[in-house]
């Protein structure tokens, strides 16, 4: 989950890094509150990159400029999310605009620290230096100190560097964040940083030990669009996508595999729904009713191949749901995996087609969806 | 002689007294893995089919001296288990849980690496070596024994390839599932050092998908002078960027996370791709042809 600038530098703060006095406001008739001196900035609560570039931070000379720009603001778009909330900040004079994040090597697998001598906007123009560390006991103030001298010159703001760059570290294990980034962090003339943004995005994995992340996303959740609000409270995995065939299956891989092979055949997936996290009555009963009330979903393709899902139980599960549904879509099954001499024969019996390949279930799923 | 496991491994079973640790004891056992504990925390329990059940790991693999450990936890107690089998001298961790914090997969990793162990996971249905031993729950008819060395990072998708190799009689040596998650335990370039050091695999098929880097890794590994012939299915090229696609790791973020891209890289380093799944087994032959070539 990605904290918007305000939060973000609420965090930083708590940690012992520097950030502007700033004012946050969710109306236009709120700025009357700002006591500051002017010029200042006035900018975009957004949880979306690119705000900068997009327009969503703008220099105010005056209160009455600053009203306009307010009422300009909120009602604009950065990437379809309208702005919560505007912060109103100091506009600092500055001699220079570094670059320092924490986050996540993949490859390595552990932590690392991102260090580029000019931020800023134009940060994605030149490569930065990385210290790679892996768990966080590993950090070594002397092994990021020998990777900032050849790009930093100024020693004493490269020892400040260093106890920033220890000071994410806590905050990054403290909050569970996978990324801390300060792009720009600024030095003021007498050498001290100030944070002039903040991108922090929070691990969703460890919401069970924070309980403000985890009604963070609850509320987030409420702002999706129904049928992917009603997937997500059931526990199923689901992404809203253009197409018209409905997919319900299990497991990522499988999931993609299928939605690749449907668009193979010249057709689309309506969403990736993927019910391996709940594969019980529930979770496919869930996963039919939304696909049943979208209009776009003209045919069903239910693709499972089952490892600790055991397909007997699915079919049992898949011939009540089938049996009860008032839907007239059609439905094309593709069952494979443990249990499946039991599926096949359970399947049979009550007059279900198990399609024996993946190719032939999206072929037949495919013909009806365009015949519908 | 087979990938982290054999038909010596000594396996404990954590969580063996819920259903699906129930199932999976007797799926291991009937496939000749030697199950010799169960750990099942907080209840008293004496034993579970046969198979002699403990209180906790370090006591078990005490006991009956284990040093293999499938752990049926969910993820806020895994870090804690996963700590535990290290300790207590498990070589191979296999973790199938989703959700693992990525702070927890950092320390686990790093804990594993000091105690000489390998995790598989999170996010896996485990590993197998056809014919010769299992730890995991993935289907065991989809698999035969043979001589391809297969890496997912899909469960699913791996069900389905070797399902798919098996009925074309193409066996396996070891099928490694490696995990959809960013941070991992085993991860693909580790997993293919391993299939590249094993006498019994020939050639090596790599099952990706769309975001994170382990693809670019085969990829420098295929590129080498000595690597075994590689061949690849990489998913996910109808998904739109910016969304998750199921694994924490699954998204297109930058031209480099999609398939399109690591489809030409790997193809730069002469691998040979599948288009589709359609395709997985003539691109798997085509390895395993460039194999018994070399070998003349």
């Amino acid at each position: 989950m990605l904290l918007t600038e305000y939060e973000g530098k609420q965090r930083l703060r708590e940690y012992g890094i520097a950030i502007p006095e700033g004012l946050l406001i969710s109306k236009p008739e709120q700025i009357h509150r700002w006591k500051g001196d002017f010029p200042v900035a006035i900018k975009a609560q957004v949880a979306s990159g690119g705000r900068g570039k997009a327009g969503g931070v703008l220099r105010a000379e005056n209160a009455s400029q600053l009203l306009t720009q307010a009422q300009t603001l909120l009602t604009m778009e950065f990437s379809g999310e309208k702005p919560r909330s505007l912060l109103v900040e100091p506009w600092i004079p500055h001699e220079r605009e570094i670059y320092l994040a924490l986050t996540i090597d993949v490859t390595a697998g552990g932590y690392v620290i991102v260090y580029s001598p000019q931020g800023g906007v134009e940060v994605e123009n030149q490569q930065p230096v990385q210290y790679s560390f892996g768990a966080p006991r590993a950090f070594r103030a002397q092994a990021l100190r020998e990777i900032l001298a050849p790009v930093e010159s100024d020693g004493s703001l490269r020892e400040r560097i260093i106890t920033f760059a220890r000071r994410l570290l806590y905050l990054a294990t403290a909050i569970d964040a996978i990324t801390v980034e300060i792009n720009p962090l600024i030095v003021l003339s007498n050498g001290h940083l100030l944070a002039l943004d903040a991108k922090i995005v929070r691990d969703e994995a460890a919401a069970f030990r924070h309980a403000d992340l985890s009604a963070a996303i609850k509320t987030s959740r409420k702002r999706e669009p129904r049928a992917m609000a009603q997937a997500l409270a059931g526990n199923l995995m689901m992404v809203w996508l253009e197409g018209e065939i409905g997919l319900i299956s299990g497991g990522a891989g499988m999931t993609m595999a299928a939605m690749d092979m449907i668009a193979d055949e010249g057709a689309q997936a309506a969403c990736f729904l993927d019910c391996s996290s709940n594969p019980t009555p529930a979770g496919y009963s869930l996963a039919f009713k939304i696909l049943d009330a979208e209009p776009q979903v003209k045919a069903i393709l239910f693709s499972i191949f089952g490892g600790g899902t055991h397909i007997d139980r699915v079919a049992r599960t898949l011939h009540d749901i089938l049996k009860k549904r008032r839907s007239k879509k059609p439905v094309v099954i593709r069952m494979n995996g443990t249990g499946r001499f039991e599926a096949d024969a359970f399947m049979q019996s009550v007059g279900l087609t198990n399609h024996p390949t993946l190719e032939a279930a999206v072929t037949e799923v495919v013909t009806l969806a365009s015949s519908v | 002689m087979s990938v982290l496991i054999d038909k010596n491994s000594r396996v404990v079973i954590q969580g063996i007294a819920g259903n699906f640790g129930k199932f999976s004891a007797r799926d291991l056992k009937a496939y000749g893995t030697q199950v010799v504990a169960g750990v099942a925390q907080g209840k008293n329990l004496k034993e579970v089919d046969g198979i002699a059940v403990f209180p906790d790991i370090r006591t078990a693999c005490r006991e009956t001296k284990a040093d293999a450990i499938i752990t049926y936890v969910p993820a806020i107690v895994a870090f804690d288990a996963i700590l535990d089998a290290c300790e207590a001298g498990c070589k191979v961790i296999v973790y199938p849980g989703d959700g693992l914090p990525v702070q927890d997969a950092i320390e686990v990793r790093a804990a594993a690496s000091a105690n000489g162990a390998v995790i598989i996971g999170p996010n896996t249905p485990g590993i197998i070596s056809p014919g010769k031993a299992k730890l995991g729950f993935m289907p065991s008819f989809c698999f035969l024994e043979g001589r391809l060395g297969v890496i997912s990072r899909s469960g699913s998708l791996s069900y389905e390839a070797a399902f798919r190799l098996t009925s074309q009689g193409i066996g396996q040596s070891t099928v490694i599932g490696i995990g959809g998650d960013p941070v991992k335990g085993l991860n693909a370039a580790e997993a293919v050092a391993l299939l590249h050091a094993d006498p019994d695999t020939d050639a090596i098929l790599y099952l990706g998908e769309i975001g994170g880097n382990d693809e670019y890794a085969v990829a420098r590994y295929a590129a080498q002078a000595d690597a075994k012939p590689t061949a690849a299915l990489i998913i996910g090229k109808s998904a739109p960027p910016g969304k998750k696609m199921g694994h924490a790791a699954a998204m297109v973020g930058s031209h480099a996370d999609s398939q399109a891209a690591k489809v030409a890289a790997l193809r730069q380093a002469n691998v040979t791709v599948a288009d589709n799944l359609a395709s997985l087994c003539s691109a798997a032959q085509s390895a395993l042809a460039q194999a018994a070539h070399l070998q003349k």
